[in-house]
């Protein structure tokens, strides 16, 4: 709970990607594309939310970003499948 | 005893798998992705190669459809619809005919309106409607969302209509594999040679008087409503596609119930991590648990609220 409190701030950008990636995921039902652009871009975002926030906390490394980007892509993976069977 | 400890190294952090879950290293998160590429290739593999086995189509049968759209109507305090083979089997031929021309539309390309396959089919109509869906994977669904759609509902519960076709036609629509459910809705003029009053099709705001070589001067719509002929006893010939006659999984479903199912063993496992890793005061190079459930909490709302389905 310390550590939360202490990084606040990078919590809070951390939901607003959430947010704007579900957001854009719900509201854009209809349009196959921009589901599949959202999709990728809350990847790139939660990847760099990750390396910027290690790297900020002064323990970044490679494995942590390898775990981010496999965590970003298994979500990627499922919202993808989902939209082509839509 | 082996069981229990290879279930403390998969779900549970222990010295035997470096204080994280087994199945929370990179190494496993990404075999668990690779895992669903392969069920998602099997699953367009398997949907080309069995379509009777695979389909969008899975629960959809046409008098499943007419059921329930008599089931509000009366709800409603109308009347139900009778099914009229005509009807049907124009509707067949609407969906064949966007297959064929790759639309999705009220209107093909060419400008041929719904009406048209009315009329092909023999059946003048004083009022006709329809209503389209794709991509469900079960009728009470489609008939959901036209009724919580405004013009659709509208269309389903019109007093006018006293007639029911539906047509469910299978096949790659512009490059996607899907289902269409064609709704035709419609009132005869039992015989009577005379004009056509109404036809709406949901999508398009305006009534529409419809070209009709039948019809030289269109009536209004206050035309009196002829007296309904009884409908014969004798059902009417089915009309299904070859296609959507039986088919048991659904591509959607399965894909959703899969995704239900590993976010929901991930983010299990995340959030006893997150625990047992705060209670024991462990020390480890990683990502931070909190963001991962985040992250993956929100891919799992996701996965609850998409919905396959259109409706026009």
């Amino acid at each position: 709970m310390r550590h939360f409190l202490k990084h606040l701030s990078h919590y809070m950008v951390l939901f607003g990607i959430l947010l704007a990636g579900f957001a854009g995921l719900i509201l854009f039902s209809y349009d196959k594309a921009f589901q599949i652009a959202v999709a990728s871009a809350l990847v790139l975002s939660y990847v760099s939310w990750g390396v910027a926030h290690h790297h900020l906390d002064h323990d970044l490394r490679l494995e942590t970003v390898i775990e981010y980007l496999v965590v970003a892509i298994l979500g990627f993976v499922i919202i993808f499948s989902l939209v082509i069977r839509t | 005893m082996k069981l229990f400890h290879l279930l403390r190294h998969l779900f549970l952090p222990h010295e035997s798998n470096n204080q994280r879950a087994k199945i929370l290293h990179p190494g496993s998160l990404f075999l668990i992705v690779l895992g669903l590429v392969s069920f998602q290739f099997i699953l367009g593999l398997a949907n080309r190669s069995f379509p009777r086995v695979l389909g969008y189509a899975a629960n959809i049968s046409p008098e499943e459809v007419i059921r329930l759209t008599n089931q509000k109507r009366v709800e409603n305090g109308l009347t139900s619809l009778s099914e009229n083979s005509k009807l049907s089997q124009a509707a067949l031929a609407k969906g064949n005919d966007m297959l064929a021309k790759g639309y999705w539309a009220h209107f093909a390309p060419d400008g041929t309106s719904p009406w048209n396959f009315f009329l092909n089919f023999g059946y003048k109509y004083k009022y006709a409607g329809e209503n389209l869906a794709r991509d469900f994977s079960d009728p009470v669904s489609a008939v959901n969302a036209w009724m919580s759609s405004p013009t659709h509902r509208e269309n389903i519960l019109n007093p006018n209509y006293q007639e029911i076709g539906i047509g469910v036609v299978e096949g790659n629509l512009a490059g996607t594999d899907t289902t269409i459910i064609v709704q035709f809705l419609g009132t005869s003029l039992n015989g009577e040679t005379g004009s056509i009053s109404e036809a709406k099709a949901k999508g398009v705001a305006a009534t529409i008087e419809p070209k009709s070589s039948i019809a030289p001067k269109p009536t209004l719509a206050s035309t009196p409503i002829p007296t309904p002929v009884p409908i014969p006893t004798a059902a009417p010939p089915q009309v299904t596609t070859s296609e959507s006659a039986i088919a048991f999984v659904s591509p959607f479903s399965s894909t959703k119930g899969i995704s239900l199912l590993v976010t929901g063993i991930l983010l299990m496992v995340l959030s006893i991590d997150f625990i047992v890793v705060k209670h024991k005061r462990i020390v480890r190079v990683g990502g931070r648990t909190f963001a991962h459930i985040a992250y993956l909490g929100m891919i799992l709302a996701v996965i609850l609220i998409l919905k396959a389905g259109q409706i026009i």
